[in-house]
C-alpha cells in the first residue's frame, strides 16, 4: 500500500517554484488521473463485455471503446504538458472537457435541459486548478456555448442558466481566492515556523558542540594534572575521578566511580582517624585552601575539599582534591628534626661553656687575675653571641616550619617587664645604658597574651636598640592604646635609621648596610623574628626614626588576643 | 625543710653547673642522672629543690614531675624545670614553680636558688 502511495505520490507531485502553481498542477493531475482510471475501467469493461458475449455489443458500446481511448491518449498528452510547461495544461484540459460535455447530450438539453449542469463543472474546476477569476472566462464560455446551442436548436436561451454560471463564477472566486488567501497565510506561518525551528536547532546544536568541547577540554585537563579529583553526589557516591586520583590510592581504575564514600575508605591503607577525618572534612569542606593532611598507606596526601555548585546555585556535590605530599611532609619531618636536634645538641655544649666561664669568673674554683677574668669575659660574651645567632637561627626555622605556636594565657605586664630587665640589665649595663621601663597606670593589671613570646619580642627590641645605642638610655613602655587595644614601646637614643631604609628592616638577613653587620655582630633576623611574631600575635609594628635622633618601635595588640598555631 | 636540692640532669656539664649554683646558694646539692635512680633518691633524701631537666634517661624528666606532685611527702618541693624546648617548658609551666629555658646561666640560677634558700 505504501509503495502504491509513493507512486502515486510521484507521478501526481508537480515541482514548482511557485506552491500555488504546484498545488494547482497536482490537482489537475489527481483530476485527470481519475478520468484516466475511469476510460481504462470503461475499455476494460467493454472489452470484457465483448469476449463473454462474444461480439460487440450495440453502436453505443462500439463507440465506447475509441473515446475511451481518445480520453486516455488526450490525457496522456496533457499530463505531459502539464509536467512540463504549467498553466497550459489546466487551460486545455478545461477547453477539452467544455467540448467534450458539448457533444454529451442533444443541443437542446445541453441548452436548456438536463445537462445543463455540466458546465458548472469547468467553472468550479478553473478557479482551483487555474486561477480564482478564471471561473469568470469559462462562465462565460459556457454561456457562450448555451446561447450558442440554443440558437442553433431555435430555442430562447435560458437567462436564469447564464446569470446562475455567473453567480457560481463570483462564488467559486470568492471562495478559492480565499482558501489561496488561506494557504499563503498557512505558509507564512509555517515558513516563520520552519524558520524558528531552525534557528533554535542551530543553536542548540552549537551550544552542544561547545558543550562537548569544553567537556572534552575539562576531562582533558582533568585526565592530565599530577592532583587526584574525585567528585561526590550529596549521597556520598562518587560519580568522577581521574586517572591521577587512582595512582594515588592504589584503587583499580574504574572501582572508584559508582562507589560509595565509605566503601572507598574502607581500606587497610588508611587509619580509622583518617576515615573520620576526610569525612568530617566532606561533610564541611571550610574556607577554600583549608587543607586535610592524611596519610595514605605510604604515602601522605593533601586534600582540599569544596562544595559543587550548579549554574543555578544549587549544590550538587563535594569535590575533593588530593596532592601527593610525601615528600614535603618528609622534608618537613627533617627538618623539624633538624631544629630540635640542633635545639638540644647545639645549645646544651654552649650552655656549658658558658656556664663554667662563669663559674671561673665567680672564683667558684678559686680566685683568678685580672687577665683571666677578662678572659672569660670575652669567652662568656662569643658564647653568649653564637648563643643568640642559634636561637635566632631556630627561632626563624621554626616560624618558616609553622611550629611556632601563639598559647595565649592570662599574664602581668609588671612581670613581663621584671623578666625581660632579668634578661637585658646586665646586657645594657654592660653597655653603660640604662634601661628604662614603666606601665601606664590605664593598661590592666592582667592582659591575654603569650608572654614568653612578648618577652622575646621586647629582648629582641631591646637588643636592637643596644646595638645601635652607644649612650644614654632604652626605655621599655606599654600603655593602653584604646578600648580595644594595647601596645608596647622600645624608644632609644641610638643612631637611628636613614629614612630610606625603614621598609626594609624587617627582612630576614638584613641590616642597614653591611658595615654595621660588622660593627654590630649578629645576623640580621631579630627584627625579622620581632616582625613574624608580631603578625602571628595579630599584632602591629610601626617604627619612628630619624637618623642620629634615636628610633621607637611601638607595637599595638588586640585586648582579645587569639590562639594561633602557625602554618 | 631541708637544705638538700637534687640536681637531675643527663648531660654531666650542665649538672655540674647546675650543682655548682645550688651550692653557692648554699644548698647541699646531689647530682642524678639518670630518671629511675631519681625516683628512689626523691623519696630517700627528702629535698627541698629539685633542677629537672625533661629529657632522661629511662624515666622522663615529665614523668618524675607528676611523680612528685601526686605524691604527699613531695609535693611541697620546689621543682625548677630546665629545658631546652621552650614549648615543652610551657607545658609544664603549671605544675612547675619555675620554668628556665636553656641556656640557663650560672649566675642565673645561683641567684634564684639562692633567694629560695633564704626564704626557708
Amino acid at each position: 500500500m505504501k509503495a502504491v502511495g509513493e507512486f502515486l505520490d510521484r507521478i501526481l507531485t508537480i515541482q514548482a517554484r511557485d506552491p500555488d502553481d504546484a498545488r494547482r498542477r497536482r490537482l489537475l493531475n489527481v483530476l485527470m488521473l481519475g478520468m484516466f482510471v475511469s476510460g481504462l475501467v470503461g475499455a476494460l469493461v467493454v472489452i470484457g463485455d465483448a469476449f463473454t458475449l462474444k461480439s460487440l455489443g450495440g453502436a453505443g458500446s462500439q463507440l465506447l471503446l475509441p473515446t475511451a481511448a481518445v480520453i486516455m491518449v488526450g490525457i496522456a498528452i496533457l499530463y505531459y504538458i502539464n509536467r512540463h510547461s504549467g498553466r497550459w495544461a489546466a487551460f486545455l484540459f478545461l477547453l477539452l472537457l467544455t467540448a467534450a460535455f458539448s457533444f454529451s447530450d442533444t443541443p437542446d438539453q445541453l441548452a436548456n435541459g438536463r445537462s445543463l449542469f455540466v458546465y458548472t463543472f469547468p467553472i468550479v474546476i478553473s478557479s482551483l486548478i487555474l486561477f480564482p477569476s478564471a471561473s469568470f472566462i469559462f462562465a462565460a464560455i459556457g454561456s457562450g456555448i448555451i446561447i450558442w446551442l440554443a440558437n442553433s436548436a431555435s430555442i430562447v436561451p435560458n437567462v436564469p442558466a447564464i446569470i446562475g454560471f455567473f453567480m457560481l463564477a463570483l462564488v467559486s472566486w470568492l471562495s478559492a481566492r480565499g482558501l489561496e488567501q488561506a494557504l499563503k497565510d498557512q505558509r507564512t506561518v509555517n515558513a516563520n515556523l520552519d524558520r524558528l525551528v531552525a534557528e533554535r536547532t542551530q543553536a542548540l546544536a552549537e551550544s552542544l558542540t561547545r558543550e562537548r568541547i569544553e567537556a572534552g577540554r575539562s576531562e582533558a585537563i582533568l585526565n592530565s594534572i599530577a592532583d587526584g579529583v574525585i567528585v561526590f553526589d550529596n549521597n556520598r557516591r562518587a560519580i568522577l575521578a581521574n586517572p591521577a586520583l587512582v595512582n594515588l590510592m592504589d584503587i583499580p581504575f574504574g572501582g572508584i566511580t559508582g562507589k560509595r564514600l565509605d566503601e572507598l575508605l574502607n581500606n587497610e591503607q588508611i587509619t580509622i582517624n583518617g576515615q573520620e577525618r576526610f569525612q568530617a572534612l566532606l561533610e564541611n569542606p571550610g574556607p577554600i585552601g583549608e587543607s586535610l593532611r592524611l596519610e595514605w598507606g605510604k604515602k601522605t596526601l593533601s586534600v582540599n575539599a569544596a562544595q559543587v555548585f550548579d549554574t543555578a546555585g544549587e549544590n550538587i556535590g563535594t569535590v575533593a582534591v588530593f596532592r601527593d605530599f610525601t615528600r614535603e611532609a618528609e622534608v618537613e619531618r627533617m627538618k623539624s628534626t633538624f631544629v630540635a636536634v640542633v635545639s638540644h645538641e647545639l645549645r646544651t655544649p654552649l650552655n656549658a661553656i658558658l656556664g663554667y666561664a662563669e663559674m671561673l669568673k665567680e672564683a667558684v674554683f678559686g680566685s683568678i687575675n685580672e687577665k683571666q677574668s677578662l678572659a672569660t669575659d670575652r669567652i662568656m660574651s662569643n658564647t653568649q653571641h653564637l648563643l643568640g645567632i642559634v636561637s635566632e637561627l631556630l627561632d626563624q626555622a621554626q616560624i618558616e616550619a609553622g611550629k611556632l605556636k601563639i598559647r595565649v594565657e592570662p599574664f602581668k605586664p609588671a612581670e613581663l617587664l621584671e623578666n625581660v630587665h632579668g634578661v637585658m640589665d646586665k646586657i645594657t649595663a654592660d653597655k653603660n645604658l640604662k634601661l628604662n621601663s614603666r606601665i601606664d597606670p590605664e593598661l590592666p593589671e592582667s592582659l591575654l597574651g603569650d608572654s614568653h613570646r612578648l618577652q622575646q619580642v621586647l629582648i629582641n627590641l631591646v637588643n636592637n636598640s643596644v646595638k645601635f645605642t652607644t649612650d644614654g638610655e632604652i626605655q621599655i613602655y606599654l600603655f593602653r592604646n584604646n578600648q580595644t587595644h594595647w601596645g608596647m614601646e622600645v624608644r632609644d637614643t641610638g643612631a637611628g635609621i636613614p629614612e630610606e631604609e625603614i621598609p626594609y628592616i624587617f627582612d630576614t638577613f638584613r641590616q642597614v648596610d653591611s658595615t654595621t653587620t660588622r660593627q654590630h655582630g649578629g645576623i640580621g633576623l631579630g627584627l625579622a623574628i620581632v616582625k613574624q611574631l608580631v603578625d602571628l600575635m595579630q599584632g602591629k609594628i610601626s617604627v619612628k626614626s630619624r637618623q642620629g635622633n634615636g628610633s621607637s618601635f611601638t607595637i599595638i595588640f588586640p585586648f582579645d588576643a587569639e590562639e594561633t598555631v602557625h602554618e | 625543710m631541708s637544705n638538700i636540692a637534687l640536681v637531675i640532669e643527663d648531660n654531666f656539664d650542665l649538672a655540674n653547673i647546675f650543682a655548682e649554683a645550688t651550692k653557692a646558694a648554699g644548698f647541699d646539692t646531689e647530682i642524678i642522672q639518670d630518671g629511675l635512680i631519681a625516683q628512689s633518691r626523691l623519696k630517700e633524701s627528702h629535698p627541698s629543690l629539685v633542677v629537672l631537666d625533661m629529657h632522661l634517661p629511662h624515666v622522663d624528666g615529665s614523668v618524675l614531675l607528676s611523680q612528685i606532685r601526686s605524691d604527699a611527702s613531695l609535693k611541697d618541693i620546689t621543682v625548677i624545670i630546665a629545658t631546652a624546648d621552650a614549648l615543652m617548658g610551657d607545658m609544664y609551666r603549671e605544675q612547675a614553680d619555675l620554668v628556665l629555658v636553656k641556656p640557663i646561666s650560672f649566675t642565673q640560677l645561683r641567684d634564684l636558688t639562692s633567694r629560695l634558700n633564704l626564704k626557708k
